[in-house]
């Protein structure tokens, strides 16, 4: 099998050590439209504000997923896609329009497995007012720098 | 009330095959502007042996992208337009590229319903999904719990 590209190394990384943070753009209608083809998800919920209205979510709310793929770009800006084992969140809070999302992530864990060295790592996604939207967790798998 | 006996149920396999467009589609929409997603010259550079899967793009092979799902959460008796979304999970198990073909088992893994204060009810299922890809080796599973609120 070949290697895994990686941007960093085992060693190089420490329990406690913070994610760099990633702030989106202002979510935007034309986004979730884009995000709902991208997807396959055309819930009417997230790209039709009459039904936005109707439901009482006061307007178009985001795919929680959307929120889920900011984490996932901070998580491959930092160790690149396929250092990833592990990667899961739990959805908390509605996104609405406009919400600019910051994606922050903190190393729990340092071990060894089957040889490879692992870090696991907790993340979350709030908006501009401290708001979460979603927490989760991951684990990876890093190469040591020999 | 969630039906407990359609726990360890599964539905019947579904193939996929991956597209390069969809990696591309997916990341951009999320505003990733990565190039190892949108240009396969770009990946290999990276040393990637052709365009990496985005660590969403699972979503693409499962319940929101799959149409026939909706059927089959119809067939648990489940009111989809009801449906919120609680948790998503991937466990990668091997890399996915481009031109795989992947077979794809959903299992209804657990479910539960639960009582609000106000009288309301809830259910709560979660949905196993194992991927398989041409050579037959597992690749991915995913596992997703949804709210129904009735």
């Amino acid at each position: 099998m070949s290697k895994v590209p990686t941007k960093i190394y085992f060693e190089d990384v420490q329990v406690g050590d913070e994610i760099p943070k990633l702030v989106t753009a202002p979510v935007t209608h034309l986004q979730l439209v884009r995000y709902a083809g991208a997807s396959g998800d055309f819930n009417p919920l997230h790209t039709d504000p009459k039904i936005g209205e109707m439901i009482g979510t006061g307007g178009i709310i985001a795919h929680g997923m959307l929120i889920m793929g900011f984490v996932g770009q901070m998580l491959s800006d930092y160790i690149g896609p396929q250092a990833l084992k592990k990667f899961g969140v739990r959805f908390k809070g509605m996104t609405h329009l406009d919400d600019e999302i910051t994606c922050t992530g903190t190393i729990t864990e340092k071990y060894e497995e089957n040889g490879e060295g692992r870090i696991a790592g907790k993340v979350q996604a709030a908006d501009q007012t401290g708001d979460i939207k979603v927490t989760g967790t991951f684990v990876a798998a890093l190469p040591h720098r020999s | 009330m969630f039906d407990t006996s359609k726990i360890g149920q599964s539905f019947p396999p579904f193939t996929i095959e991956v597209a390069r467009c969809k990696i591309h589609e997916l990341a951009l929409a999320i505003g990733d502007t990565n190039p190892i997603y949108h240009n396969q010259q770009e990946a290999q550079a990276a040393g990637y042996a052709d365009t990496p899967l985005f660590p969403t793009s699972p979503t693409v092979f499962g319940l929101w992208g799959i149409t026939e799902m909706l059927g089959h959460l119809v067939s648990l008796g489940i009111n989809v337009m009801r449906i919120l979304h609680g948790e998503e999970e991937y466990e990668y198990l091997a890399p996915i590229y481009p031109n795989d073909v992947l077979t794809g088992v959903v299992t209804v893994a657990e479910g539960k319903s639960r009582q609000g204060k106000n009288g309301s009810s809830m259910d709560i299922i979660t949905l196993e999904a194992l991927y398989t890809n041409q050579h037959g080796q597992q690749v991915l599973k995913s596992r997703e719990t949804i709210v129904v609120r009735n």
